[in-house]
């Protein structure tokens, strides 16, 4: 072993120009697909456990089967719905797509959270005058900062991460996925490895934020219920 | 005016009867409160004056306005009924600084800034928390989150108070302490308040009327005066008072030398004049009820001369400090009777002497008092 003979940053410019456009495209898409999930899935969690009403059970089983769907059982219906919709190969497609699949799950996270908010909050806030949408804009919104850091990186990691539903829904330019972009890096009869590890590294540059400026609220997200707020 | 009106109300859940039929009227200005064990449907009613639950059946009304009729489909929401409420574990909103949790239901009805800092700045002088305006709630003690969650439901000038067993989470120390300085606001503020509680000390002492519930039904309503001397029946005797009325078993018989209450172990001869309510129940099995200071120890050695008299044994002294609680026993029968003093110690027999005008008789099959 010896120190490399000619030190370069070479491959990682060549690998930023290859990759940049894909990881405008992944950033916008997983900001935005995070985001609307994590909101909806706020709203449903408050209402599925604050305001209850006939069903509200069955409504959240139904929410959490589509945990456990796996994305190739719907991969074809799929296609041909975003196509008839015109959404194929595009960016609002993918958040479509993406906030519809992570609906589940932040369901779960938030509808969890909010079981731990005591109902007589809610009730004071009622008799203080507040309707259905002022309590969960000043009250149960406030409280939620936990829940929204733990259910967005989440998101964050999972949209950002697949490539499944990126290859197949987004192969031109305009919205390719850097995931999808990443794979496209070697070639189909050679891989030239110092560009496509440089690839990797941009590519995991974003997560690798999210965490650091993340970890500390993650970590309380993760225990919050363990001990008595 | 403020008077609650309450008729036919009925609320169930599921199989369960929380409330049933109730009818009911609080005065204006009256400190009312809500008594009962635990699931009795207190909380329900109160709830149900809040809005904060549909009924099933009945009709409320807060003064002169219809807030809650099934028959008429009328169930106007907590926001438009003029009430506010104080809840067992405060509810205070825990992102929020004492000043916005005070001010919060000024801000929701778009008061005027300067007119809800003033009203804020009031209130917290009024219950001596001025100094804790800039704070959040976890960097309060339970007697001051108390006192914020009291503000909150003053700042408002509502027509009427709901409180929801707001003392129980206190320390027995703060309890009593919070418990005078309730009374004193409520009968200063002159508001019409409705409280919730299933310590009937707390109810004794706050109360203009209480109501006692249980199972959803009502059991009695009136003066803590009425429900201590007065009581209508086996549960109401037995609930209210500390410590609890002494119930034996007897057949009321007429002999010789005028009625008497047969108790097995001993006889209690009844004064000549009885009711005639009274008189129907010869030959019949009664409750004999009476409470532990109405029962003394008597001067007179021989039981048999006086015909209120019992001779039992002493089993237990345990002092309370201001007065003895005796454990007394004759076959079956065990009774409590607090005295200030006893020349008896434990496991000596002693003559007890009971004091007839205050004995509660109840008839066995319905439990109800007999007059």
């Amino acid at each position: 072993m010896e120190p490399p003979l000619s030190p370069t940053i070479e491959p990682l410019i060549t690998a930023f120009n290859l990759m940049k456009g894909p990881l405008l495209n992944s950033l916008i898409f997983t900001g935005a697909a995070m985001i609307l999930s994590c909101l909806l899935g706020s709203i449903n969690g408050y209402i599925l456990t604050k305001i209850r009403f006939k069903g509200s059970n069955t409504i959240f089983l139904l929410f959490s089967i589509g945990i456990f769907l796996p994305y190739q059982a719907v991969l074809v219906p799929l296609v041909l719905t975003m196509s008839r919709l015109g959404l194929y190969n595009n960016i609002a497609g993918l958040i479509l797509v993406h906030t519809t699949y992570g609906i589940t799950i932040t369901t779960l996270l938030f509808r969890n959270f909010y079981g731990l908010i005591p109902n007589s909050l809610i009730m004071a806030a009622k008799t203080d005058g507040a309707g259905t949408w002022t309590i969960y804009r000043r009250v149960v919104l406030p409280l939620s900062l936990l829940p929204f850091v733990v259910a967005g990186v989440l998101q964050f990691t999972s949209i950002w991460n697949d490539f499944l539903f990126g290859v197949v829904l987004a192969r031109g330019a305009e919205a390719l996925p850097a995931s999808v972009q990443l794979a496209n890096l070697k070639g189909t009869t050679e891989v030239t490895w110092n560009i496509q590890m440089a690839g990797t590294l941009w590519y995991a540059l974003p997560v690798l934020i999210i965490y650091i400026i993340m970890g500390k609220y993650l970590i309380r997200g993760y225990m919050a219920g363990a001990i008595k707020g | 005016m403020v008077s609650i009106t309450i008729k036919n109300l009925t609320k169930t859940y599921g199989n369960t009867i929380a409330v049933k039929d109730l009818n009911l009227q609080i005065k204006d200005k009256e400190f009312f409160v809500f008594l009962g064990p635990s699931g009795c449907g207190k909380t329900t009613t109160l709830f149900a004056i809040a809005g904060l639950v549909e009924v099933d059946a009945g009709e409320i009304w807060i003064g002169d306005e219809l807030v809650t009729s099934v028959e008429q489909g009328i169930h106007k929401p907590p926001r438009e009924r003029e009430i506010s409420m104080v809840f067992q574990d405060y509810a205070i909103y825990p992102h929020m600084t004492v000043f916005d949790n005070i001010a919060f239901p000024l801000q929701i009805r778009k008061t005027d800034k300067h007119e809800i800092e003033e009203r804020v700045k009031k209130t917290a002088e009024l219950l001596g928390i001025s100094q804790l305006l800039n704070r959040k709630p976890r960097q309060l003690s339970g007697g001051q989150r108390q006192r914020v969650a009291l503000g909150r439901a003053m700042v408002r000038r509502p027509k009427v108070f709901l409180m929801d067993e707001p003392l129980a989470n206190l320390d027995a120390k703060l309890r009593v302490q919070t418990r005078t300085e309730l009374k004193k606001l409520q009968l200063e503020l002159g508001v019409t308040t409705v409280y919730v509680t299933h310590d009937q000390v707390e109810a004794m002492t706050m109360a203009d009327r209480i109501m006692v519930q249980r199972d959803g039904i009502t059991e009695q309503i009136g003066t803590p005066d009425e429900l201590y001397n007065h009581p209508s029946n086996l549960f109401v005797a037995g609930f209210i008072g500390s410590p609890e009325m002494n119930f034996m078993d007897c057949a009321l018989v007429e002999e010789k030398k005028g009625l008497c209450l047969d108790a097995k172990e001993f006889k209690i001869f009844l004064p000549s004049k009885v009711s005639s309510e009274l008189r129907s129940f010869i030959g019949k099995q009664v409750i004999m009820g009476i409470r532990p200071e109405n029962i003394y120890e008597s001067k007179s050695v021989e039981a048999n001369t006086m015909e209120n008299a019992v001779k039992m044994t002493l089993d237990l002294i345990e002092p309370v400090g201001p007065f003895l609680l005796l454990h007394l026993r004759a076959g079956r029968i065990s009774l409590v009777a607090t005295v200030k003093d006893t020349r008896a110690s434990a496991g000596q027999e002693v003559i007890m002497e009971m004091d007839l005008s205050k004995i509660h008789l109840f008839d066995k099959k319905t439990t109800k008092a007999i007059v």
